[in-house]
């Protein structure tokens, strides 16, 4: 086990300088002028020229990425053109934001996903079957910008039942930043209603952002508990006279949750890069905001890093999956 | 069937306790403004983020809002149309010459900290600004070096120009005084205070930086000992917060629920459709942003002023009118409105079929048959809107039209040569003063390569008019000289002259002493009148 997650963590490292070039190349070649656009819409072309220099965007593209890997190498992920921070200041506050608005989101898919596509297979065309289809059909056509809009408009707007937008109340205090999420933030702090406060601004964004995975999540368990169901040894089960909730729920859904677990993991990559639209409409302040700000501003330190963050957690995360293959099925920790 | 009904049973439970989880959760009701030990704050949701607090590094719309309210600078525009008012400058003079210009401090001002604004805060600035090179450091590029700012004594400072310019008052409004003091202390490594400041403010302005987290909301606290007094009496105004709110949709929500007291960015159908609201009010005035459509006056078929003529005349005007729902107003000269020295330009081009195509007679294609290619931003609907109106009127001259959308720096990108500038570029375009020069500078050569010189062009007779034009500071004397221009850029045509929009701010009726002055960005706000009376 701990070769394979030895070999697995090396592999990461080389796929993430593979991306980083690759990242590095495109928004390098893209047309586009960072200098001047960070210099202002009025500077002369002395100031222009002077930005650039200092920046070293005069320099070939190939030295500059040996720049950005040296200072890559000693934990630099360069300044912001745009804000004029240190990149890593920058994402040290933004993405912590989006990983628990994602964990959360995620959470909510998985927690309602799983038990539905369940019923659904039990159910297998009878009436809860065909609602809970027309759930996962929708949540696959309805696009998480509309539904983002009608929720906030309906639910915080009409029914005021929760918050605009933001992650917390303007005036309500925040906690020591330790990770950066709030939830966890209040909970080492100890502050309760902070932490009430933070889950209840989460609730819309989650729900819109949760919605596709949900879709996902359900037709694929779906799909392979009807398959598993119909198994011989869930037949034996049954004719040993074992409940039936266990037999749906612990004898086949421990084998139909495998493709479930690959969709959760692909998903969560989905959702980490599509945070975005969510967090246009909520005004929460996540990575994905940062990074399209610095796309549209050619702001090349910031859109390579988060690329470089963001990338990282989608292979831990589906390193973390492959290990809960590993232990839910014996065959796959055979072969390790 | 007993084994589903159990696991549907058990869902189903599990379902109603996670609701009922969700609505146990806090509840907060809408308030009038955010208050504070009964303070009030009052809110204001707009688009753009605060990059920067530092004057000497940036400006853009929020950046000079937040500076306008940290710091004081010699004099400040305010009003409609806008006027340049003494601030800590009590009063000037100027020498005959035009180039020594002399400021007598208010004695009274006071930093935050409560040492007096003097003559070496007002130099120390100046030079800072200068030496930083960024930001505002252009408007006085060539004009004033540093050395050439003194103090004559504790409240008298002095500018020595190196030749002279007749904008050069006009743009010292952007030029915020800074506590020495403070930045010296907070300047790392030489930086000049660049990092410090960055987030933190050294003024003397009539609100005091209580908090700042970027990408949400900026806290500014009133500064009830600002030197200047306030022009209202309110001891419950306690603040301003600048808090982020991007889409026009959560604009509305905010402004309808009371959670934003001003919102800023929505659009003329926006309006409309708030103004029904009567706890809402909507302010509008025409800008001094111009629209038009830049041409490449130096390389393309659009080179050929004939060419440029007669795509001039072939379009729709009222287009723009339309696609503004009537929120908008032609512009008659290539000055818009609230610029000094505007003069109406007799032959302003207008929809006229028969004359587009005598302009066309007289170049190589007299029957049209070409293509023009119409670059603008990707996804902005105003100019999507016009580009089709476009098609759709240049059609009568046989000129088809090709639609680019680009991102914005694609399009400074583009623009930045003569070779890759399109033939139609759609540009907005606000001058950062209201002197006539700010306008004119826009279509002499040293504008090539920024946005609002994606024409390229260099008219000999035009270049002297201009250059004329700065040199003189004597306004009668000057007059004359931008009518001329105005005929002349408007006879050269190197662009199709569009519009000015109205802007509007949609803000709850308990806002008082909110004026909006044209020379801010739509969107920046002069917090210094507005108070909230709910």
């Amino acid at each position: 086990m701990g070769h394979l997650i030895l070999r697995r963590l090396l592999l990461m490292v080389v796929m993430l300088i593979g991306l980083m070039a690759i990242v590095f190349a495109i928004s390098n070649i893209a047309p586009g002028d960072p200098a001047r656009l960070a210099a202002g819409p009025d500077a002369t072309n002395e100031m222009v020229e002077a930005l650039r220099i200092e920046r070293g965007l005069d320099r070939p593209i190939y030295v500059r990425f040996g720049i950005y890997l040296s200072n890559l190498a000693s934990g630099d992920l360069g300044t912001s053109l745009l804000t004029r921070r240190p990149v890593l200041a920058d994402i040290a506050r933004y993405f912590p934001a989006t990983f628990e608005l994602v964990l959360f989101s995620i959470g909510i898919a998985i927690v309602l996903g799983v038990p539905l596509g369940m019923l659904g297979a039990v159910f297998h065309n009878r009436f809860a079957d065909h609602s809970i289809r027309f759930v996962a059909v929708s949540g696959v056509a309805l696009p998480m910008f509309w539904l983002g809009l009608m929720l906030q408009w309906y639910l915080a707007l009409k029914l005021d039942l929760f918050p605009l937008g933001g992650r917390l109340g303007i005036m309500t205090p925040r906690p020591e930043a330790i990770t950066g999420m709030l939830t966890v933030d209040t909970l080492l702090a100890g502050d309760f209603k902070t932490f009430r406060e933070a889950i209840w601004y989460m609730v819309l964004p989650a729900t819109a952002l949760s919605l596709p995975a949900l879709a996902s999540i359900i037709r694929v368990n779906r799909a392979e508990m009807l398959e598993t169901l119909n198994k011989d040894y869930i037949l034996n089960a049954r004719a040993q006279g074992i409940g039936p909730f266990r037999v749906v729920a612990a004898y086949a859904l421990k084998n139909a949750i495998l493709p479930t677990l690959a969709m959760i993991g692909l998903r969560f990559g989905w959702m980490l890069g599509g945070t975005v639209l969510v967090e246009g409409v909520f005004d929460y302040p996540g990575v994905g905001l940062y990074a399209t700000k610095a796309a549209v501003s050619s702001d090349f330190d910031p859109i390579i890093a988060v690329t470089l963050v963001l990338g990282a957690s989608f292979m831990l995360v589906n390193l973390l999956i492959d290990l809960t293959y590993a232990l839910l099925d014996p065959r796959v920790r055979s072969q390790i | 069937m007993t084994i589903t009904r159990r696991i549907a049973n058990t869902l189903i439970a599990g379902a109603v306790i996670l609701s009922a989880g969700l609505v146990v959760l806090p509840h907060q009701r809408a308030m009038a403004a955010e208050q504070v030990d009964g303070q009030l704050y009052m809110v204001i949701g707009g688009r753009q983020e605060v990059s920067n607090l530092d004057p000497a590094q940036k400006y853009d719309l929020a950046i000079r809002m937040m500076n306008q309210a940290l710091y004081d600078a010699l004099v400040k525009y305010e009003g409609d149309p806008a006027e340049i008012k003494p601030w800590l400058a009590e009063n000037w003079t100027t020498s005959d010459d035009g180039l020594t210009w002399t400021f007598n401090l208010a004695k009274n001002a006071r930093f935050h900290d409560g040492s007096p604004v003097n003559a070496e805060a007002v130099v120390y600035s100046y030079e800072r600004t200068m030496a930083i090179n960024e930001g505002p450091a252009w408007m006085l590029d060539g004009f004033v070096s540093p050395g050439n700012v003194k103090a004559v004594d504790e409240y008298t400072v002095e500018f020595k120009l190196e030749k002279p310019y007749a904008a050069f008052l006009s743009f010292l409004p952007w030029w915020y005084i800074v506590n020495p003091a403070v930045v010296e202390a907070n300047a790392k490594d030489g930086d000049m205070g660049k990092g410090y400041l960055l987030s933190n403010a050294a003024g003397s302005g009539p609100y005091k930086l209580k908090s700042f987290e970027p990408g949400t909301a900026y806290i500014l606290e009133r500064n009830t000992d600002y030197w200047k007094g306030f022009p209202y009496e309110n001891d419950r105004m306690g603040g301003v917060i600048y808090r982020l709110i991007r889409e026009s949709s959560a604009q509305r929500a905010a402004l309808i629920k009371g959670e934003a007291d001003i919102v800023t960015g929505l659009s003329p159908e926006d309006w409309s459709v708030i103004r029904s609201n009567e706890d809402i009010s909507v302010t509008t005035i025409p800008s001094l942003t111009s629209f038009g459509l830049k041409m490449n006056t130096a390389q393309g078929i659009t080179s050929d002023v004939n060419i440029r003529k007669a795509l001039a005349h072939a379009f729709d005007y009222d287009a723009f009118i339309k696609i503004m729902n009537g929120e908008a107003k032609l512009q008659s000269s290539p000055f818009t409105d609230s610029v000094l020295g505007h003069v109406e330009v007799s032959d302003m081009p207008r929809r006229d079929i028969a004359k587009a195509k005598e302009y066309l007679a007289k170049t190589e294609h007299p029957d049209g048959g070409f293509e023009i290619e119409f670059v603008y931003v990707e996804g902005f609907g105003i100019q999507r809107q016009m580009g089709l109106s476009m098609v759709d009127s240049f059609q009568d001259i046989n000129v088809s039209v090709k639609m680019v959308p680009l991102t914005w720096p694609n399009m400074v990108a583009r623009g930045s040569s003569p070779e890759t500038s399109p033939n139609l570029m759609a540009i907005f375009t606000t001058p950062v003063s209201t002197d006539p020069d700010a306008v004119a500078i826009q279509y002499h050569p040293t504008s090539h390569g920024k946005y609002y010189g994606t024409h390229f062009l260099n008219d000999p007779e035009l270049n002297a008019m201009i250059e004329a034009g700065r040199a003189e500071t004597d306004w009668e004397k000057r007059k004359p000289i931008y009518a001329a221009i105005q005929q002349k850029i408007t006879d050269l045509q190197p662009e199709i002259f569009g519009m000015m929009r109205n802007r509007g701010t949609t803000k709850r009726t308990w806002v008082k002493g909110y004026a909006d002055s044209p020379i801010r960005m739509e969107g920046e706000i002069d917090f210094y009148r507005v108070h909230l009376q709910p």
